[in-house]
């Protein structure tokens, strides 16, 4: 496994949102605009990195009995940090982003590269692991984002896109696309999209039909 | 030492503790000030788009908001009273913390705890705006608890202290995408011109299912729910029905009825 790999991989080959469907919560709530994704995407990835470093720190001292707890006290710690430096110096994306800064402590890909990753390896590689993963989160959110704020608002990173019918123009916004469902629809295409490209990523089917053919009869 | 033995994991457990602790305090501690300087700015800004001295597409720099601000007449009312308290500084009220404090708060009787605060200042922070030597408008400070938060903003009543001049909500945490519609723009114009009393004085304020005929009594006093957004917008109808009801700022309105507030010489003319 090189350097590249375990950057570039979580990216479109190992994403976590579109192959592993983790991190959904966030991605469903907070894609109504790019800013909101951007940031939350940043936050993430801030914190991944930070989690996978200082857990791989540590890894070589982590007692079994209380290792995810350890870890989840220093996750906690980078989100409560982030959200701090976000009220300071982003007031109002902060305040569009809400409780979700917080719940990144419950976003699964981040204890899950914890438990997968940064247990086990250097620190080099889990900082280039959580930065990864952080990305691979990022792009999904920014895409959903862009989908979402320019036919749902017309509009992307808030620059007019889409004149509006209501203000002269000729689009007539999709207001369901402002709402945490379409993002279901979203990322379900964006999964489906990747898997048709990427064909390793199709599951194997849950259950098959088996079928007994009498004798004689033709296949 | 062996990774798996009680002490390891003491050690482990403690030390971890100890320095993640130091981490969050740090943040905690050196970001405070910048926090309540954002949060100071964005009542302010609420405050100042409230008053209607400011076009709405005139953007002013922080520090500009809280001078304007300063400019304002300002004054503490004593809620149980109903009088305004000339003898307190606005500066020394901070309503939120009030709450815990038993000498500076009260609670509220549960049959009038509409907004589900449990607890509120007796002092709270108004702002009167004159225009020449007339009263054209006053803003209130309002909360109430909605979904899953407690929503924070400011309503601001005409001279006649009935008829609704501007609303906004600064601070809230509800359903991205439904509740915290109670911040959108195109909302909060339709509270304009309504009004909160009848001409008996009765509270007549709320918001209801749309299609409000126009021709109706109902309509000079009703404002549409947000759509997919039922327990916040009932939320905030409970808000203004406690906030100016018997346990709200009903017995202040009522003495101003008789005695209208006057202009302070010291205060320069706002217009400006």
């Amino acid at each position: 496994m090189t350097a590249r790999n375990t950057l570039l991989d979580p990216l479109f080959n190992k994403n976590p949102v579109l192959l592993q469907v983790l991190g959904i919560c966030s991605a469903l709530a907070i894609t109504n605009s790019v800013l909101t994704s951007l940031i939350m995407g940043l936050s993430l990835t801030a914190v991944l990195a930070f989690s996978n470093v200082c857990i791989s720190l540590i890894r070589k001292h982590l007692p079994n009995s209380v290792r995810i707890i350890v870890q989840m006290t220093i996750i906690t710690t980078g989100v409560i940090v982030v959200d701090e430096l976000l009220q300071a110096f982003a007031p109002n994306v902060a305040r569009a982003l809400s409780v979700f800064v917080s719940l990144i402590v419950t976003n699964c890909i981040i204890l899950g590269r914890a438990e997968a990753f940064a247990v086990k390896h250097s620190v080099r590689m889990s900082l280039l692991d959580g930065i990864g993963n952080g990305l691979g989160y990022s792009l999904v959110l920014l895409i959903v984002g862009t989908v979402r704020e320019l036919f749902g608002a017309g509009t992307w990173l808030g620059i007019a896109v889409l004149p509006l019918a209501r203000d002269g123009g000729w689009y007539i916004p999709n207001q369901l696309l402002l709402l945490p469902p379409s993002a279901f629809f979203i990322i379900g295409l964006l999964i489906w999209l990747l898997r048709s490209w990427k064909t390793a990523q199709v599951e194997e089917p849950d259950y098959r039909e088996i079928r007994f053919y009498k004798a004689g009869e033709r296949l | 030492m062996n990774n798996d033995s009680p002490q390891k994991a003491l050690l482990v457990v403690f030390l971890v503790a100890l320095v993640c602790s130091i981490l969050v305090s740090v943040a905690a501690v050196i970001l405070k000030p910048i926090q309540l300087k954002n949060q100071l700015v964005e009542r302010s800004r609420n405050v100042i788009a409230l008053t209607g001295l400011v076009r709405e597409d005139t953007a002013l720099t922080d520090d500009e908001l809280l001078h304007a601000v300063e400019q304002l007449d300002i004054r503490v009312i004593d809620i149980d009273a109903g009088r305004f308290e000339p003898n307190m500084k606005a500066t020394d009220i901070d309503a939120r913390s009030a709450v815990k404090d038993a000498e500076l708060s009260s609670a509220i009787p549960g049959a009038d705890d509409l907004a589900r605060l449990g607890r509120r200042s007796r002092y709270e922070v108004v702002y009167l705006v004159w225009n020449g030597a007339a009263l054209s408008r006053m803003i209130f400070p309002i909360s109430g608890q909605g979904m899953w938060s407690t929503i924070y903003g400011y309503i601001a009543l005409e001279g006649d202290l009935n008829t609704i001049a501007a609303v906004s909500f600064y601070e809230q945490a509800e359903t991205a995408g439904l509740g915290d519609q109670v911040q959108d723009p195109g909302w909060l114009a339709q509270w304009q011109g309504l009004r909160l009393f009848d001409d008996q004085g009765t509270f007549r304020f709320r918001t209801g299912p749309g299609n409000i005929d126009p021709s109706s009594p109902a309509a000079a006093y009703q404002v549409d729910s947000l759509s997919g957004a039922t327990v916040t917008s009932d939320a905030v109808t409970q808000m203004i029905a406690y906030w100016f009801g018997a346990h709200g700022y009903r017995s202040l309105l009522d003495y101003l009825g008789s005695h209208p507030p006057e202009k302070p010489r010291e205060t320069g003319d706002t217009e400006s």
